[in-house]
């Protein structure tokens, strides 16, 4: 199970139903939900100096509306400015073969596809969980 | 995580009591103590209740987020509308404007065809004026030919009657210096100056009439 999940997206309702698929899923023991990547870039921040509270995976919204940047250059910050090792990754309504390339090259480890039926690729992440916590698998698309 | 007894007998306590469990995440730490049945059941009741609301919950909002995107979609289609009609709104306010640019042009070249047709009208008159002249001009110059014309026969005609009667009064002086009969010459001579002066007068007068004539046409 994963200790701790950062969900970054600028859906409301999406944060309640990823919170409940995550908690009927036991993919995860607390979760916590941003509506920007600012506020994300700056918790990352944050974290450099003081690793407590730092979440085990990151979960990101390809675009974010109201934010200064999308979840792929946020993806690229927290990967070369706010250093790794974080489980970070898109989850998007998307399936633009040439976003996942340009996640891809920012550093995403995986990309899940929202959909009304998200649980079954919720589930499939969890079993890949430990593989991207070692950086043992490939960028891997959910869909 | 096991609780102390304390809190599990509180946590069982609330439960008998005011029939409320433990929620969320945190009964995914909590253990029971082995043999601990009561407990363990406990757990066991509040994680089912817990995933039961939170399934449910899931299902609601999942329709509510069908209904949002779906609300979505209508306001994006409303708003595409509404631009779709804001384009024709200018659309037709741009025709509008072409077609009252087009009507100005169209009365400025009526009032300019008016002018052109009265300009027209004024150089035909002008035209109609300058021919008329030219024509009165005409008819002068052929009257004054005319004119001329006459002149010239009578002043012949004069010469021809002036010429006969010198010819004839010297032929009567030489008769009479020379003694022959005058008897035949005389009264030729007598008839002769008598024709000659009825008709020096009567050409005089044809031609001061035709002088008088020309030059009140002139005058006018």
């Amino acid at each position: 199970m994963i200790d701790s999940i950062l969900l970054v997206d600028d859906e409301s309702l999406f944060h309640l139903v990823f919170e409940d698929a995550c908690s009927l899923l036991d993919i995860s023991l607390s979760l916590e939900g941003l509506n920007s990547s600012d506020e994300a870039a700056k918790l990352f921040e944050g974290w450099q100096k003081e690793p407590a509270g730092k979440p085990e995976c990151v979960f990101v919204d390809l675009n974010i509306i109201g934010s200064s940047y999308d979840g792929i250059e946020l993806i690229r910050k927290v990967n070369t400015e706010y250093g790794n090792g974080t489980v970070i990754g898109i989850i998007s309504s998307s399936n633009d073969e040439e976003e996942q390339e340009k996640a891809k090259v920012a550093g995403a480890q995986f990309w899940i596809i929202k959909s009304d039926d998200i649980e079954p690729r919720l589930e499939d992440f969890k079993k890949d969980f430990e593989g991207y916590k070692t950086k043992k698998l490939p960028f891997k698309v959910y869909k | 995580m096991i609780v102390n007894k304390e809190t599990r007998d509180l946590l069982l306590e609330i439960q008998k009591t005011k029939r409320l469990f433990l929620e969320g995440n945190i009964l995914k730490v909590i253990e029971a103590e082995e043999g601990d049945v009561e407990f363990s059941d406990y757990l066991k009741e509040s994680t089912e209740k817990d995933k039961s609301a939170r399934r449910r919950r899931l299902e609601v909002t999942k329709q509510v987020q069908e209904q949002n995107a779906d609300l979505l979609n209508w306001q994006r289609e409303n708003q595409h509308l509404t631009d779709n009609l804001k384009d024709a709104l200018t659309n037709a306010e741009s025709a509008k404007s072409d077609a009252l640019s087009a009507k100005e042009e169209a009365e400025r070249l009526k009032e300019e065809a008016v002018r052109l047709k009265d300009e027209a009208e004024q150089s035909k008159e002008e035209a109609e004026k300058a021919k008329d002249s030219a024509l009165n001009d005409l008819d002068v110059l052929q009257k004054r030919s005319q004119t001329e014309l006459i002149s010239t026969i009578v002043k012949v005609a004069l010469l021809v009657i002036l010429s006969v009667g010198v010819i004839t009064t010297i032929m009567y002086s030489i008769a009479m210096w020379t003694g022959k009969d005058t008897q035949i010459i005389g009264s030729t001579w007598s008839n002769m100056f008598g024709i000659l002066l009825t008709n020096a007068f009567s050409i005089v007068g044809t031609i001061m009439g035709v002088k008088y004539a020309s030059e009140g046409k002139e005058n006018k």
